[in-house]
């Protein structure tokens, strides 16, 4: 067995499981937001029983629309309210953060506990070695009656990369990269290990960002491996180098067609987006206050920064990073998904660009549908905010030496 | 809702990679229940689908149908709108599972080029078997998982789960 194996097999109460077998595994934490939480629970209602498995076992967290921007979205803030009050389960309704990263902070779950949400980057507590499998609403539901789900053990891939990443490469390329070698069909229904000698290089931020994005290329477990342990027997072995790994940008119409930053013609933008559950962290933020200390917003283009989770927000308010982004000309918002599924602040119009540092950029996606969003990561997008256009990270402000001229 | 093995319906085709945006976009989420219907596919190549789509029609799709975000309001949108199955090369995982959960049928089956739009097939969902009634040319489709057809015969995963738990 290899790692995922055996942690599903422990999960299941089994000695051993393979590929193809239908195992039902003891859930450790469930969780959703208010966009998927309110149809699970009107579900788990359905189904009848009085309590749910475990209270301290399922969490609500208030990230897609919050503050409401519309009644409807305050209904289903109230709809969770009541749930959590009558059933006893967490609710983060505070304005805390994006799920993903309220979880990583709050709950963080131990190697090897299985992590359900219905939100599909569920996928982002692979970093920290939680298989994390994304379901819908009723699945959801099933699973706050009974504590377990149902699944097929799938096919385990590996992703080995070595090497150390070059000058304005980062996570996110590596992703953006692997997506745009895989396809957006890649893995669907297998599981990824990711290992190789960058794994000692990467923070968890690094780890998130890549975690993040795996179901971008279709994967049901995106899990990086235990150092300490033997990876074990996989399916197939795929291999990288970071000297093969450039800048890059994942240009409409999803999140598959990446190219090198490097071979973008000039495309004018008018909104650069930087956070989410992707690219909403600490480290994101101290890459794109480096670009844009000193330095003005172009003409035309409307910045937003939006931290992860209310943590990250007072760390970036006591390390100066806020008046940095307010004197550039950005737009600092309370911590959330903020416009990156398109029904929050910052949404597009037919015509305009945005390069983003989220993770999908399907037509639609922030707003109207001929509006075009590009993906990549804080360095490429605060340069980019600069320039008024799409550029290659070192373009506008010089690659090295940063972090030593940046006194915040 | 009862459980229909053999369906009869019109085709609606889409391309491939339609994700879940297109098929219930974004800003359509917090929308109450009983409105998801009028947005089914509205952020699709048929923008006005809702208003065209009649009771038993059936999608068929390329490769990767329903990639992307995990919510059920998609599967849960066409099914109410009227869609009674989606026909695709492939599914995304999420998306196939939603759909499968709600009751609403998928079959797996490289159909695209095969039909025309508005055309007439039926289905054996069992049998896994397309056939395309001016033609009666037949199709085989990969055969759905016995658990797959046991949540679907129940008419959904809250009656399954309701049936295991032994709620009456």
């Amino acid at each position: 067995m290899n790692q995922i194996e055996g942690y599903l097999a422990m999960a299941a109460g089994k000695d051993e499981v393979h590929n193809g077998d239908d195992i039902t595994v003891k859930v450790d934490l469930a969780i959703a937001h208010d966009i998927t939480g309110p149809m699970a629970v009107e579900q788990f209602k359905k189904i009848g029983v009085g309590q749910v498995f475990d209270m301290k076992k399922v969490v609500f967290v208030l990230d897609h629309i919050i503050p409401a921007a519309t009644v409807e979205a305050k209904v289903l803030h109230n709809v969770l309210r009541e749930f959590s009050k009558r059933y006893g389960v967490k609710l983060y309704d505070k304005g805390e953060g994006v799920i993903h990263q309220v979880i990583a902070e709050k709950h963080r779950l131990k190697r090897g506990s299985i992590l359900i949400g219905a939100d599909s980057h569920t996928c982002t507590a692979g970093a920290y070695g939680a298989l994390a499998i994304p379901v819908g609403a009723t699945e959801l539901a099933a699973t706050m009656a009974t504590g377990t789900l149902d699944l097929e053990v799938p096919e385990i891939c590996e992703i080995r990369i070595d090497g150390k990443l070059k000058p304005g490469v980062y996570a996110k390329d590596v992703i953006l990269h692997l997506i745009g070698h895989f396809g957006t069909a890649g893995f669907t229904d297998q599981g990824v290990i990711y290992t190789g000698s960058l794994m000692d290089q990467l923070t968890m931020d690094d780890k998130m960002t890549i975690s993040n994005m795996g179901i971008e290329m279709g994967t049901m477990i995106s899990y990086f491996a235990d150092p300490d342990q033997s990876v074990g027997r996989v399916k197939e072995v795929y291999t990288f180098k970071t000297e093969d790994i450039p800048a890059s940008v994942a240009c409409p119409p999803n999140p598959g067609n990446v190219v090198r930053a490097a071979d973008l013609s000039s495309t004018k933008i008018s909104q650069v987006v930087i956070g989410s559950c992707t690219n909403g962290r600490l480290s994101d933020m101290l890459v794109a206050a480096e670009v844009l200390k000193g330095r003005k917003v172009a003409e035309g283009v409307t910045l937003l920064i939006i931290p992860a989770s209310v943590d990250i927000a007072q760390q970036m308010e006591d390390q100066g990073l806020n008046r940095i982004f307010r004197e550039a000309g950005g737009v600092i918002t309370s911590p959330g998904c903020g416009p990156c599924f398109g029904a929050h602040m910052g949404l597009l119009a037919a015509g305009d660009v945005a390069v983003s540092t989220t993770n999908r950029n399907f037509p639609g996606r922030m707003g109207h549908r001929d509006g075009k969003v590009y993906l990549a990561s804080p360095r490429l997008a605060a340069e980019s905010a600069i320039a008024g256009t799409i550029v290659s990270p070192g373009q506008v402000v010089p690659l090295g030496g940063l972090a030593d001229e940046l006194e915040v | 809702m009862s459980w229909k093995c053999k369906l009869h319906g019109r085709v609606w085709k889409l391309g491939g990679n339609v994700d879940t945006d297109q098929i219930f976009p974004g800003y359509a989420m917090a929308a109450p229940a009983d409105k998801f219907k009028d947005y089914a596919l509205a952020g699709s190549e048929i923008p006005d689908f809702a208003g065209r789509v009649q009771a038993g029609d059936i999608i068929v799709a390329g490769e990767n149908f329903g990639c992307g975000s995990s919510r059920e309001q998609a599967p849960v949108a066409l099914k109410a709108a009227g869609v009674g199955l989606v026909i695709a090369k492939s599914f995304a995982r999420i998306f196939r599972r939603n759909a499968i959960n709600i009751g609403l049928p998928v079959l797996v089956c490289d159909l695209e080029q095969q039909v025309e739009n508005g055309q007439e097939i039926e289905v054996d969902l069992v049998a896994a078997e397309v056939t395309i009634c001016a033609r009666g040319e037949k199709i085989r489709a990969t055969i759905l998982a016995a658990n797959v057809l046991q949540t679907l015969e129940a008419g959904g995963l809250i009656a399954k789960v309701r049936k295991q738990l032994k709620i009456s």
